[in-house]
């Protein structure tokens, strides 16, 4: 996943990478500025494209910074409120762009120099101009990057960053722009992709992730409950408790199409509940929380249990009394019939469906009622 | 290796002692799996519903001969599993583990690589011959012989997908789950000319997602290929957030990196036809190759 600037910032200056004088201000802070104007404020969020969504200001008083951060905090970019802003004064030199990423088809580095900076690299193109695949390796990715220049300060750069690159087992890190001077580069940006596969031998990116629950709410859930749950709506109306990344993902866009408005993408995995209704609860807690008109069940039980999940989901319906939705459930497969004894026994309540085009025919009556 | 699979093919399966190890060996071969040996540290010289285990891939291989090999171990472990399995000349390694780091990955496809060997996984329910075998736990309701050759990223939706088309009459020649993961062993451009060559596939089921440049990379090769057969994809995440994972590892949005419109865009330019509802490809599936 993509962690934002600030936290790019400091796994840099860890390795010895220069980044602008700048500090790291909350929502409701007011920043203590030192040295002279102008300043850049930056909102911090995890996204490409912050300048143009209105993410990036340039402030020529205190006084500007301070209302641009006000104005900061009350936005959304793509999806993202902003929870930190980094203000920082400008860096001087010539803007580059440079950036090392993982290909995943040659299992190899991707080595890419621009000289000019605030571009896009897909706009720009690559070309063996610009770009270099190596081994990833330290000496390959320093190899790569001097067959794309002979400048001094930007091979000292380019090593600096390789070995952060694979210590820290990064995806991406591209910085962007580069201010490059006669004798030493400063990172205007960083735009690092880590890897949360890797974050139990990564303690330093951990802790960075686990300081900001705010910033990276969905990465926190991961880390701590070892599942995903990620919401992509505050204001949803559907709420979601289902298995498996895929099968989520497309049930939140067939909703949004039929214009539906899911919360939340969950992956719970059923298959590592093992008779412990914990999960759900935790689940059916942060549903509950928002203000949503029906939730949606939806599992398809390859090896789980249905029988089981049936009885766990029904203890854990009864201890979510802030969830107070009616539920649909969709379930086929792995003793499907004892389940729906279950639930009819239990919680007659539930409509209960084995075709997934019937259960979405059904959240959507439930919404039509709601809104009528 | 993947197009000649069948019943009769020897399986090994690394972990076989584990929870899930003992529980899909059963499965497996209630399917029709020729499972001819477990592999485990430590259950070496027990056995596992009739099979021999060995302490490791060389003395397995060495005592009863196979080219394959299903890694039902931890994430942590498929690294040095991968690399026990490949020493040993195992032509074909699945590994279903989700959450293999990406740097453990990256070695694992290069070792592979270098041997001249196959890798599907991570992050992946496996792969299956419908009627014939299933290496991992793809589940059964959503098999069925039929015509169609599967692809996928995700286990679920590619359930889903398989079990309507079961449901319909219609079913696959292969289905190879190439997982989740943004660094992984075979990619779906890798695939296309298995299924090409595979006289049992009248078509192409492309079950994708957003994140990563797979879909872009088989749309390129689909490009080339200049083939009649059909292909019908679907492209999950449309209503992903920017910059988070969904779910899995490799599913993440960053800049035009992983789009749905990018990818939409070079499969339908590629010949593809990309699907905004599971119902609508089934439907579809149906009418071009003759489901009930």
């Amino acid at each position: 996943m993509l962690i934002v600037e600030s936290d790019g910032k400091a796994l840099l200056r860890s390795c010895g990478i220069a980044v602008p004088e700048g500090t790291v201000v909350a929502a409701g802070e007011t920043p203590t500025l030192s040295g002279a104007d102008p300043w850049i404020v930056k909102a911090q969020v995890p996204v490409s494209g912050r300048g143009r969504a209105g993410g990036v200001i340039r402030c020529d008083s205190a006084a500007a910074v301070n209302a641009t951060l006000k104005r900061m905090f009350d936005i959304s970019i793509k999806g993202h409120l902003v929870h930190r802003c980094l203000v920082e004064h400008p860096a001087t030199g010539t803007e580059t762009y440079l950036s090392l990423m993982l290909d995943p088809a040659n299992y190899g580095v991707r080595v890419t120099l621009i000289r000019e900076g605030g571009v896009n690299v897909e706009e720009s193109g690559l070309s063996e101009h610009n770009s270099r695949l190596c081994e990833p390796e330290h000496t390959a990715i320093v190899a790569a990057l001097r067959e794309l220049t002979a400048e001094l300060a930007l091979l000292d750069f380019g090593d600096k960053l390789a070995r952060l690159f694979l210590d820290r087992e990064l995806i991406l890190a591209e910085i962007n722009p580069l201010f490059v001077g006669a004798n030493s580069c400063v990172a205007g940006d960083a735009k690092l992709v880590v890897d949360l596969n890797a974050a139990e031998r990564q303690p330093e990116i951990a802790r960075l992730i686990e300081a900001a629950p705010e910033i990276y709410p969905d990465a926190v859930r991961k880390l701590r409950d070892g599942f995903d749950y990620v919401e992509v709506d505050p204001k949803g109306e559907i709420g979601l408790l289902t298995t498996g990344a895929g099968l989520s993902m497309m049930l939140i866009d067939e909703m949004t199409a039929r214009g539906g408005k899911p919360l939340n993408f969950c992956d719970i995995r059923t298959g590592l509940l093992r008779g412990d209704p914990t999960r759900l609860i935790k689940v059916l807690g942060w549903i509950g929380e928002r203000d949503v008109k029906v939730l949606l069940v939806n599992i398809f039980a390859g090896i789980t249990d249905l029988a089981e999940f049936a009885e766990l989901l029904c203890v854990a319906l009864e201890r979510t009394p802030s969830l107070n939705a009616p539920v649909v459930a969709r379930i086929v497969g792995n003793r499907v019939d004892e389940a729906r004894a279950i639930f009819a026994a239990k919680r007659p309540d539930i409509a209960v469906e084995e075709q997934l085009t019937v259960a979405l025919g059904r959240v959507d009556a439930i919404l039509r009622g709601a809104a009528s | 290796m993947i197009g000649q699979l069948s019943r009769r093919t020897p399986v090994i399966v690394q972990g076989a002692t584990g929870r899930a190890g003992i529980v899909h060996v059963r499965r497996m071969k209630e399917y029709g799996t020729n499972i001819v040996a477990g592999v485990s540290a430590r259950g070496a010289g027990t056995t596992v519903e009739g099979v021999p285990v060995f302490a490791d891939c060389r003395a397995a291989v060495g005592a009863i001969g196979a080219q394959v090999s299903l890694l039902m171990v931890t994430p942590n472990a498929v690294l040095a599993s991968a690399e026990d399995a490949i020493a040993a000349g195992i032509k074909l390694i699945v590994t279903v583990a989700e959450g293999v780091p990406v740097q453990d990955a990256m070695r694992v496809g290069r070792i592979v690589r270098a041997a001249g060997a196959q890798w599907v996984g991570a992050s992946t329910p496996g792969l299956a011959v419908p009627g014939e075998m299933k290496l991992g736990f793809l589940p059964n309701v959503s098999l069925r012989p039929g015509p169609l050759g599967m692809m996928s990223k995700s286990g679920t939706l590619s359930y889903e997908t398989g079990y309507r088309l079961a449901t319909m009459g219609l079913g696959q020649s292969i289905w190879v789950g190439v997982g989740g993961d943004l660094v992984k062993g075979l990619r779906f451009p890798d695939l296309l000319d298995t299924f090409l060559e595979d006289e049992r596939t009248k078509g192409i089921v492309l079950v994708g997602e957003i994140g990563g440049s797979e879909e872009e990379d088989f749309a390129d090769a689909l490009m080339k290929a200049k083939t009649q057969k059909p292909v019908y994809a679907l492209v999950a995440g449309r209503g992903a957030k920017e910059g988070v994972a969904m779910g899995h590892a490799g599913a993440l949005v960053y800049g035009n990196v992983g789009t749905f419109a990018s990818k939409k865009q070079r499969l339908e330019a590629a010949g593809a036809r990309v699907f905004a509802t599971i119902e609508d490809l089934i439907e579809t599936c149906g009418r071009d190759h003759g489901g009930r």
